[in-house]
Parts: C-alpha cells; sequence; structure tokens
C-alpha cells in the first residue's frame, strides 16, 4: 500500500510519503525542463500566430502591385528584423540594469544574455530572407545600401558580444564584462549608421531606392501586424526559455564539484 | 588621473625605444602589407585609385598588432593586476596607455602615407594639407582609445587575444570610413575636392569624442579581473 | 505564385531556424533540470 502510494506521490512530483525504511531519502521527482503552464500558453499562442501568419502571408493576402508577391518575404523579414532589434535593446537595457543595481541580480545578465543570442538568430535570418528578397526584387544577393550594411554590421558585432560573454571567469565578471561591451555596442551603432548612410548618399542607387519603401494596405498591413505579434511571442518565449537554461547553467557552476559527487552517490543508493 | 597618464605614457614608451619591436616588426610588417595590397590589385590606376584606402587598412591591421603588444607587456608579468591593486585609477591607465598607441600609431602612418606617395603613386597637394593632418590626427586619436580600450577587454590569458580582431574591427568602420574618404578629398584621388573631407572629419571627431568619454568610464570595469 | 521558390525557401528557413533553436533550449532545460533539485529552478 504504501509503495503503491509512493509510487502515484513520486510521479506527481512530491516526495514519497512512504516511511523512511521503505524508500529511498534523497531521490524526489520534479517536473522537467523550462516550461511552465505561463510560457505553454505563450508557445501555443506563438503558434497560432505563425501559422496565421503563413495563412495570411502566402494565401490571402495580395500580390503587391509592384513587386508581386516577393513582398510576401518581406512579412517574414520585417517580423524578424524587429525582434533583432527588440533583443538587442533588451540587451543594452538589462546590461545597463545589471551595472546599475550592481548588488547581485545576475538574472539581468542572463536575460541580456538570452535576448543576444536570440537577437543574433533572427539577425542570421533577417539577412537570409532579405537577400531572397532582394534577388527577387533587385536581381542581386546583396547591395551595399546604408540599411543592408549597418544590419550586416550589427550582426557581426553581437556575434563578438557573445563571444565575450564565454570568456569564462565568475559569473559577475562575466557580467559586468558583456554589459561593458553591450552598452559600447550601443553607443557605436549609431555612429557606424550614420557613417555609412553618409558613404552610401554619394552612391545612390536608384533601382534600390525606389523599392525599398513599400506602401502597404489592408490585407498586407494586416499581415505586417500579424507578422509582428507573432514573432513578439516567439521572441518572448525563446528569451524565457533560455534563460531559465542560462540560471541552470550558472546553478551547476556554483555546485560544482560538491554536486557531480553527490549525484554520483545519489545514483550508487539507487 | 593626468600625472598618472603621463608616467604611464613615458613607460610604455621608454619600453618601446628600448625594445624598437614597433619599428623592427610592426613597420615591415605594414609595408608588406602595402606591397601584397599591390599584388592584389594587380592594376596600376585601380591601386592608384584605392590608395587611401589601402593606407588605412593597413594602419587597422597593424593597430591590431600594435594592441596586442601594448598589453603583452601588461600581461606578461601581471601589471595591470598590480596597478589597480596598488589602486591606481583605471582611468588614468587608459589614457596613459592610449597616449603612448597614439604615439606609435602616428610614426606607423607616416610611414604609410610616405609608401602611398613613393608605391601608389598618391599625390600630394598643398590646398589639402590642413585637411590631411587633421584627419590623420583625429583618426589616430580614435583608433588609440578603442585600441586601447578593447586590448584591455581582449588580454590576458587563455586565448582570448583571438577576440581583439573580431571585436575591433567593426568598432573602427566608421574610421575606415571617414578617414578613407577625407583623406581621398584631400589628396584629390577620384577627383574628390577638399570641401568634401570636411563632414567626415566631423565624424571622426565625434568618434573621438564618445570613445574618449566611453573608454575612460568603461576601462575600468574591463580590466577588473 | 512567382518566385515561389525563393519564397518558400525564406518562410522555410525561418520556421526551421526558429524550431531547432526552440528545441536546442527545450532540451538543454531538459537535461539540466534533471540535474538540480527544485530550489534553483524558481519559476516552478
Amino acid at each position: 500500500m504504501a509503495v503503491t502510494d509512493n509510487a502515484i506521490t513520486a510521479q506527481q512530483g512530491e516526495p514519497p510519503t512512504g516511511r523512511a525504511d521503505e524508500v529511498a531519502p534523497t531521490r524526489v521527482v520534479t517536473p522537467s525542463g523550462t516550461g511552465t503552464p505561463f510560457t505553454r500558453i505563450l508557445g501555443i499562442a506563438t503558434i497560432i500566430a505563425m501559422a496565421l501568419l503563413v495563412l495570411f502571408g502566402l494565401f490571402l493576402s495580395p500580390a503587391d502591385v509592384v513587386q508581386g508577391d516577393a513582398v510576401r518575404i518581406l512579412y517574414i523579414h520585417v517580423g524578424t528584423v524587429w525582434i533583432a532589434y527588440l533583443a538587442f535593446g533588451v540587451t543594452a537595457l538589462s546590461s545597463a540594469a545589471f551595472l546599475w543595481k550592481r548588488t547581485t541580480s545576475l538574472t539581468w545578465d542572463r536575460i541580456a544574455g538570452a535576448s543576444a543570442e536570440v537577437g543574433v538568430l533572427f539577425m542570421a535570418l533577417t539577412l537570409f530572407a532579405g537577400s531572397v528578397w532582394g534577388r527577387i526584387a533587385w536581381g542581386k544577393y546583396w547591395v551595399w545600401d546604408a540599411r543592408l550594411t549597418t544590419t550586416a554590421f550589427l550582426f557581426i558585432t553581437y556575434i563578438g558580444y557573445l563571444a565575450v560573454r564565454g570568456l569564462g571567469g565568475s559569473h559577475q565578471q562575466r557580467g559586468r564584462r558583456s554589459a561593458v561591451v553591450a552598452l559600447l555596442a550601443v553607443l557605436e551603432i549609431p555612429l557606424v549608421h550614420f557613417s555609412v548612410k553618409l558613404w552610401r548618399g554619394l552612391h545612390q542607387d536608384s533601382s534600390v531606392a525606389d523599392t525599398t519603401n513599400v506602401k502597404l494596405h489592408d490585407l498586407m498591413l494586416f499581415s505586417l501586424f500579424l507578422a509582428l505579434i507573432a514573432f513578439t511571442l516567439l521572441y518572448a518565449w525563446l528569451v524565457m526559455h533560455r534563460q531559465r537554461v542560462l540560471a541552470m547553467q550558472d546553478a551547476i557552476e556554483d555546485k560544482g564539484l560538491d554536486y557531480a559527487l553527490q549525484q554520483r552517490r545519489d545514483e550508487g543508493d539507487l | 588621473m593626468f600625472r598618472i597618464a603621463r608616467v604611464i605614457a613615458a613607460k610604455d614608451l621608454r619600453i618601446e625605444l628600448r625594445s624598437r619591436v614597433v619599428t623592427n616588426q610592426v613597420l615591415p610588417f605594414a609595408a608588406i602589407v602595402m606591397v601584397m595590397f599591390a599584388f592584389a590589385l594587380n592594376t596600376d590606376a585601380v591601386v592608384e585609385k584605392v590608395a587611401p584606402g589601402l593606407v588605412w587598412l593597413a594602419t587597422l591591421f597593424s593597430l591590431l598588432i600594435l594592441v596586442q603588444r601594448a598589453f603583452a607587456i601588461e600581461t606578461a608579468d601581471g601589471a595591470t593586476d598590480a596597478m589597480r591593486a596598488a589602486g591606481i585609477d583605471p582611468a588614468g591607465i587608459f589614457l596613459g596607455k592610449a597616449v603612448a598607441l597614439a604615439a606609435q600609431l602616428a610614426v606607423l602612418e607616416i610611414v604609410l602615407l610616405a609608401a602611398a606617395f613613393v608605391l601608389y603613386r598618391a599625390h600630394f597637394r598643398v590646398s589639402g594639407l590642413v585637411l590631411l593632418v587633421t584627419t590623420f590626427l583625429a583618426a589616430t586619436t580614435g583608433l588609440a582609445l578603442v585600441g586601447t580600450l578593447y586590448g584591455g577587454l581582449a588580454a590576458g590569458t587563455r586565448g582570448r587575444e583571438t577576440l581583439l580582431p573580431l571585436l575591433l574591427l567593426p568598432v573602427v568602420a566608421p574610421v575606415l570610413i571617414g578617414a578613407t574618404r577625407a583623406t581621398e578629398a584631400a589628396l584629390g584621388t577620384s577627383g574628390a575636392v577638399v570641401a568634401d573631407g570636411w563632414p567626415w572629419l566631423g565624424l571622426l571627431a565625434i568618434f573621438v569624442a564618445v570613445f574618449g568619454v566611453g573608454g575612460t568610464l568603461a576601462f575600468g570595469p574591463l580590466i577588473e579581473e | 505564385m512567382a518566385h515561389l521558390g525563393f519564397i518558400l525557401a525564406a518562410y522555410i528557413a525561418t520556421f526551421v531556424g526558429s524550431a531547432a533553436l526552440a528545441a536546442y533550449y527545450l532540451n538543454r532545460g531538459r537535461k539540466l533540470s534533471a540535474q538540480l533539485p527544485p530550489e534553483d529552478k524558481p519559476w516552478i
């Protein structure tokens, strides 16, 4: 009886309730992973939003008068670039927050890191979708106009930021170092944007200028907003999970050798 | 802060004078880079046209080596840690090392410019002299400031030095763009007029201001170990 | 649809890329979670 009760309670994630001499005292079964009810709802909302985006983006919305079906890529492209900018903004703010109340809230540091990682992925996707769009609209995968060049620059800068995060040292050192690098990057971006704009302003490629400002109406505008919502949900979901993974990584590092030994002992007991 | 900067700058320059690493290793490296550009680009007309850009590219590549060197002399004996432990103002260390780096960069750039006149047939014109000199001063200062800043970050043990190019080159992109365009205007390459160059100089000045202030503030946290 | 191949490539790359990252995060989460007691996981 007691054993069955224990089996049931063990499955439900609580410590066994049987007598001490009947069960192994150390093992507790906990629900695995980084998910919580909130993230599950968020995840479902994201999937629904993405499905709607595909429906509207690929089928229900009309082709553009000027650029035809190529506009469908723009929904994705604008969605991913929006997340990337949002992500890097969050990284900068979290970095500032970490440095500001520099007590011990490594959560800010982890949010900064998680956000930057997601941002880098979406920057890569932006560049990919953008170059596919460029291939259709301009016949070229890449042009050296101000926006593209600055975007490529941003991408590399944050790869550098992620590399700095991997330099090692204590969590506080990592946090402080990466926070400073993130804030320097934020200072740097307008400089680069301005200099590239000035530079490319001398070589105004008219074919590029005409087709980059697209006027969207009705269903197309709706598809675009749908994309923004869908990708924002995705961003939030990814960052929450990543932040929790980073928290666990830090906790495991903190516990270090003692913990590994304890685990080996636990396994021996069972 | 300035007294410390002066002491540190003097120390760095004295070390360089005695060891002659810049003159014996970095300058020849820069020269060979200039030669290799010519090999790669092949046509004389092309090389003449892009000469200002090549000068600044060679400067940037040499900057990487100069920065590594500037911090290698510290980490070899744990000098930076000792200075921090002694409570020396990191802003002073930052400015001192930046000044020393700027001096070495300046020597390098003069040599590279001379090489451009000789190898790439760049033309000098008196009307562009003020612009040219100011550009070099501004760009050198900017490069020295960011170089010292990120050099401090990338310095140390365990394979951090390889991070320096990845971090530094994107950051100096505005200097590359601005200095090249301003130099083109000063020298009259590709038909540029001197007046075209001044907006770029403005950009360089802003760069110097941003990283002068930003670097002074950021250097301390970055080198803390 | 014109340029269908390109358009699909962009859509698929985006969704596959996102899904891959999501799967990676979830997997890491599961593996690390098995090694830690609940007090280290304040979100649960």
